[in-house]
């Protein structure tokens, strides 16, 4: 039988927590970042997470396919 | 003597300037030159092109009066000056798409594939049309190049991020351009500047040699100053291409020659809900247009916010992973405001990317069953007209939204789908609006006919600027 999965979006991450991500995110990715540049990246993180948010409460079946479909 | 119709060249259409060279009553030097004067006189004011190719130009013009000369069939765009957003590939110009990075790459060593098939139908570039860098733009500002100005109040934005494609046509220096759409980068200029504008259905044109943004939603496609010089140039650029993995393979469908069926037998509805217009301007445009087209019912695109949401998060990821070298090597060579947006979208969570792909299909799925009960779908181009260059909010009913991250609010959730739209200019006073005409996939004929019956009527019309 196929299930639909239903789940609560997290709450937003806190302000602080957003910095750390900001940080270890650039880190991690080879990424300098300018101090006067952060900001403003987490102006825009902070955005899209709350868009993806608005995705990620969208319920869709396990079996549910991506729109783009890759052959071989 | 012959009783020849006055043409307005410096306005005309591509139709006309066809007619015109290919009765000898003009040649095609003519109008490339009349172009090339145009461009000199009005472009330091509408700063639209970055580059103009006058030897190349000058030499195909005379290469197609030659034609004629020999008495052989010229092509259907013959005579036609032509430019294109500056991430088409131009042999000999570094392919800037409006960064400051990409003038240190080599010179493009081929024609974009849409520049060689227009150049096949008998156009000529003129020139290379300045942009939103990298195309993560709807303002049509640039930090490198400086603004395009909107055509109808030169302190006004043109839209973007094909700002140099709308100023360009909308301010009468060639009659017809190419840009790009991912979010709406054809159809908010297209607005703003008061033409017309086709974003295609995704994959009916090929990508190949241009520079891209985002490989989910990049559409390439045609500005021009009346519908039926849009499906001129369609027809002229379909085709199979196999060097663009995202080309469909379908038969070339020509639209010019069907375009006056006009609305016949159409059925057509209005986006309500998210789409529901909210200012006077887009609320006039709608009811103009619904009305001619007698749209007596609305219709609700399911989601469309949370479409939205998805395109924008995709966009961010996709934009970052193409740029994340460049952010590492060159990060303080970009717009401050780009770079940012991408540094922010290298960090979005992959596994949501992954979920508003596989909501994308879900979207798709229910929107294609709405055009079981309609032809097509009219919704607002943009939600204001033209703010000026360096607002940075407008009022969207009660609230006060950031202008560069919604002046797509109506496009976004439309080329989340591919789905083919026609943007119509509604002639308002002082400042132009558009109207999306979204049609079913592969339908560009129908979004077209539209077009062409609201022309007809005198609904929609690309106005001369008074400056």
């Amino acid at each position: 039988m196929k299930r639909k999965t239903v789940r609560k979006p997290p709450p937003p991450p806190k302000r602080d927590a957003i910095d750390s991500l900001v940080v270890a995110n650039a880190q991690a990715l080879g990424l300098t970042l300018d101090p006067s540049w952060v900001a403003n990246v987490k102006f825009n993180l902070q955005l899209i997470l709350r868009h993806a948010a608005l995705v990620d409460e969208f319920p869709l079946p396990d079996d549910a396919e991506p729109a783009e479909i890759f052959h071989a | 003597m012959l009783d020849v119709p006055t043409i307005d060249f410096d306005f005309g259409s591509a139709a006309e300037i066809v007619a015109a060279v290919a009765s000898g009553r003009s040649t095609a030097v003519g109008m490339v030159e009349a172009a090339l004067a145009r461009i000199r006189g009005r472009d330091p004011v509408l700063n639209s092109f970055t580059a103009v190719t006058e030897q190349r130009a000058l030499l195909r013009a005379e290469a197609v009066d030659a034609t004629r000369a020999r008495g052989e069939a010229l092509g259907p765009l013959a005579g036609v000056p032509f430019a294109v957003k500056n991430l088409f590939d131009v042999s000999g110009l570094p392919t800037l798409a409006g960064s400051k990075i990409n003038r240190d790459m080599p010179p493009a060593t081929r024609d974009a594939a849409l520049i060689e098939r227009l150049e096949a139908a008998g156009a000529i570039l003129v020139g290379a049309l300045n942009m939103g860098e990298y195309a993560y733009d709807f303002t049509g500002e640039n930090i490198h190049d400086g603004a395009s100005r909107n055509p109808h109040d030169h302190e006004r934005m043109s839209g973007g991020s094909s700002g140099g494609s709308g100023a360009a046509v909308g301010g009468g220096l060639v009659p017809l351009a190419l840009g790009s759409d991912t979010n709406g980068s054809i159809r908010v200029p297209s607005s703003l500047c008061g033409i017309f504008g086709l974003k295609p259905t995704y994959g009916r044109l090929t990508r190949a040699r241009t520079f891209p943004f985002v490989a989910s939603f990049d559409h390439l496609g045609p500005f021009a100053r009346t519908a039926r010089d849009l499906a001129l140039a369609f027809d002229a650029m379909q085709g199979f291409d196999a060097e663009d993995p995202a080309c469909a393979s379908r038969p070339i469908e020509p639209v010019a020659p069907i375009l006056e069926q006009g609305a016949d037998g159409l059925r057509v509805a209005v986006a309500a809900g998210y789409f529901k217009c909210n200012s006077g301007e887009t609320c006039y445009a709608i009811d103009r247009v619904s009305a001619a087209l007698g749209a007596n019912r609305d219709i609700e695109i399911p989601e469309a916010q949370r479409a939205r949401s998805a395109a924008f998060i995709i966009t961010a990821s996709e934009g970052a992973s193409l740029h994340l070298n460049r952010l590492r090597a060159r990060a303080r060579d970009f717009d401050p405001a780009v770079r940012d947006r991408l540094i922010a979208g290298a960090m979005t969570p992959a596994s949501l990317v992954v979920k508003a792909q596989k909501f994308r299909r879900w979207y798709r799925d229910q929107v294609i069953k709405l055009f079981d009960e309609v032809d097509a779908i009219i919704a607002p181009a943009t939600p204001c007209t033209a703010p000026l260059i360096g607002q940075q909010t407008f009022m969207f009913g009660d609230t006060e939204l950031p202008v560069r991250a919604n002046l797509g609010l109506y496009t976004q959730p439309i080329s989340f789908i591919g789905l083919p739209v026609v943007a119509v200019p509604v002639p308002l006073v002082p400042l132009p609006i558009g109207v999306q005409i979204i049609a079913a996939p592969w339908r560009e004929d129908v979004a077209l006919r539209l077009a062409h019956a609201l022309e007809v009527k005198g609904i929609v019309a690309a106005m001369r600027p008074a400056l």
